[in-house]
């Protein structure tokens, strides 16, 4: 299962097999006919907000997982994707295709203002500071009206339109979504794997050592900040895109808490781990539904079982499993060199 | 009405809010202290505690009508009953990175507030205050009645743990044990025990801040999230784990709070206060009390 592999972005890895060409070859078939497989529009939808969903949770992921720095501005920050593609949008009549890009560089200039404090507080300081500052950001969503349209926010947003095909349903927007996302899963590996990945991980685990390595840590704590803001942006103007109604209370510091379970249920440090916990928990929402009220009282007792016994994860539980496994078949030092290489590349 | 006793009005209502923030901010700076862990769920205990003594005021336990006073103290000696349950469930967090804490103190908010709105219903609803609607007026100056019983009660409670943690024996041994749980255990301390008393302690005062606070603002299982992010805030711009800094830090937020509502404009309240908190970390990065922490090299 090359896809669960713990190390993403590994320079070392090996090239996959043919086994492992015909697995992905599977993935991807499946994952191109799930809009014909799907029994209704709103299973199609979920995955989309799961995909949404899966964009943030990379982005937090690589700020967190992988740079160690707390950004718990995630959920105001997607809404400053949001809106940046709605207002130009619904003001300016500009298409989707601009408004992505365009949200992807505001989000990320503003993410790395709300990295600054970074390089000034740490840990718990750190983590209610950016939540402060994503506070300021809801608040600013919320009474800025002439802007934002305050609480009422900003309804009929244009849903985009590829070569005269208009991406009007959740079926036909699932694809786009799904590109995005890929894309954005190849990225964030090219630059895990890339020195800036580098240079993250050593910030993360000993942030004198990499200074004292000549890292300018200033500068790589707030790319940091803004690559994670960046994915949020892009996963804002999918969202707004898609939904074509936003309002403030979607953007609020709850937001960011759901992305922070679905990454910490999926692995915190492992790409893969994003993906997971992104498809994972809005589909175990719905699953829940049956429930009722006792809904989040399962789906709390589940953070604090996940958090207590498996810190690292459904990736966690993959890893201990091939393990095990490869344990049983041989106790050559092989599996010992892959044991410590896992254990490397294990969450902080 | 002159300017100078709107101002002083508006001072007092912000020093009324932010004794209930001091309060609030206490716990999670106690049990920081104790047992170093950041409790995110601090906001439920103090929504459960208030649930605990306004049940038996309003009437929510077979239609009994308690005393304000009696149900207040029912509520506090529930709620300090209640945290020494949740030091079994927290200790294991403790020990873990603090992302993890956070994630695991969330996840045990959850639990809390969703079993209540299962409980009591996801509905809030109002409750009168004990004292006389009708502002007090002293020098030109209105005061709600209820404020004064905050700011008063809210005082008592302060001065009263400074004296435990200073004056008795079981104080010394928690400030002993925060200090450093292998000697402490090694005197005789019982630490494990000492961090019950102190879970037990914050959720009291937590209790006492959301009773006080129940005839000001509306009673619902989801009241804990704001408020237990601004006593968290309170906390920190004091300098987490310092009980000064957390009373300072809540009085400042509160009244910071007040004067943003009444003089620039009350849509920015939140966001002015928090805005001021990250200022202040950014010139002092461990907050206003905080011990300035040595990075390892």
């Amino acid at each position: 299962m090359a896809i669960l592999d713990g190390t993403s972005g590994s320079p070392t890895r090996k090239k996959p097999s043919v086994g492992k060409w015909a697995l992905y070859g599977a993935i991807g078939i499946i994952l191109l006919a799930v809009p014909a497989i799907a029994q209704n529009p709103y299973q199609v939808h979920i995955l989309n907000m799961a995909g949404i969903y899966i964009l943030i949770s990379l982005g937090l992921n690589i700020a967190m997982g992988f740079a160690g720095q707390f950004n718990l501005a995630m959920g105001p920050l997607w809404g400053v994707g949001a809106y940046t593609a709605a207002i130009l949008n619904t003001r300016y009549g500009i298409p989707f295709w601009l408004n992505l890009p365009a949200s992807m560089v505001v989000t990320g200039a503003i993410g790395a203002l709300v990295g600054l404090p970074s390089l000034k507080v740490r840990s718990h300081y750190l983590a209610i500071v950016t939540i402060g500052l994503g506070e300021v950001i809801n608040i600013i969503l919320l009474n800025q009206e002439k802007l934002t349209g305050g609480a009422l926010g900003i309804p009929k947003i244009a849903m985009p339109g590829f070569f005269g095909i208009p991406l009007n349903n959740d079926r036909r927007f699932y694809y786009l979504i799904l590109v995005v996302v890929v894309l954005g899963y190849l990225l964030a590996r090219q630059i895990l794997g890339h020195r800036i990945g580098r240079s993250f991980r050593a910030v993360r685990d000993d942030f004198q050592a990499a200074r004292a390595m000549g890292i300018d840590t200033t500068y790589y704590q707030v790319l940091a900040f803004a690559i994670s803001a960046v994915y949020a942006g892009a996963a804002g103007a999918l969202f707004a895109h898609l939904n074509t109604y936003i309002s403030p209370d979607i953007f609020e510091f709850s937001s960011t808490l759901f992305v922070m379970t679905m990454t910490m249920v999926g692995g915190m440090g492992s790409l893969a781990g994003s993906v997971i916990g992104g498809l994972a928990l809005p589909i175990l929402q719905e699953l829940l539904r049956v429930i009722k009220n006792w809904q989040l009282v399962v789906y709390g007792v589940a953070i604090m079982v996940v958090v207590l016994f498996v810190p690292g994860g459904v990736v966690e539980i993959a890893r201990r499993l091939r393990e095990s496994s490869a344990n049983r078949k041989s106790r050559s030092s092989q599996s010992i060199a892959a044991a410590e290489q896992a254990e490397d590349s294990g969450v902080p | 009405m002159n300017n100078t006793s709107i101002f002083i009005q508006t001072v007092i209502g912000g020093v009324g809010i932010g004794s209930l923030y001091a309060l609030i901010a206490l716990g999670y700076s106690m049990v920081y202290r104790s047992m170093g862990l950041v409790n995110f769920a601090h906001g439920s205990i103090y929504m459960v505690g208030t649930y605990f003594g306004i049940m038996w005021y309003a009437g929510l336990v077979m239609g009994l009508h308690v005393p304000y006073p009696i149900a207040f103290v029912i509520g506090v000696l529930l709620n300090g009953a209640f945290g020494v349950l949740l030091e079994r469930i927290l200790r294991p967090l403790a020990k873990l990175d603090l992302m993890f804490m956070l994630l695991g103190t969330i996840g045990l908010g959850y639990v809390l507030d969703n079993l209540f709105v299962i409980i009591f219903g996801a509905e809030g609803f109002a409750v009168r205050s004990p004292l006389p609607s009708m502002p007090l007026v002293i020098l030109g100056v209105r005061i709600q009645p209820q404020m004064l019983l905050v700011i008063g009660v809210s005082a008592i409670l302060m001065v009263a743990l400074q004296l435990f943690l200073a004056r008795t024996k079981t104080g010394k041994a928690m400030r002993a044990s925060a200090m450093d749980r292998d000697i402490a255990s090694a005197m005789g301390v019982r630490v494990n025990r000492m961090n019950a008393l102190t879970l037990a302690i914050g959720s009291g005062l937590a209790a006492a801040a959301g009773i006080l606070a129940a005839p000001i603002v509306y009673v619902n299982p989801a009241m804990g999230a704001a408020v237990g992010l601004k006593g968290f805030a309170a906390a920190i711009l004091g300098g987490l784990g310092s009980i000064p800094g957390a009373i300072a830090g809540g009085l400042i937020f509160g009244v910071l709070e007040a004067i943003s509502a009444g003089y620039i404009s009350s849509a920015y309240t939140r966001g002015i206060a928090f805005i001021v908190v990250v200022v202040v970390l950014m010139v002092k990065p461990s907050g206003i009390v905080g011990e300035i922490t040595v990075e390892k090299v």
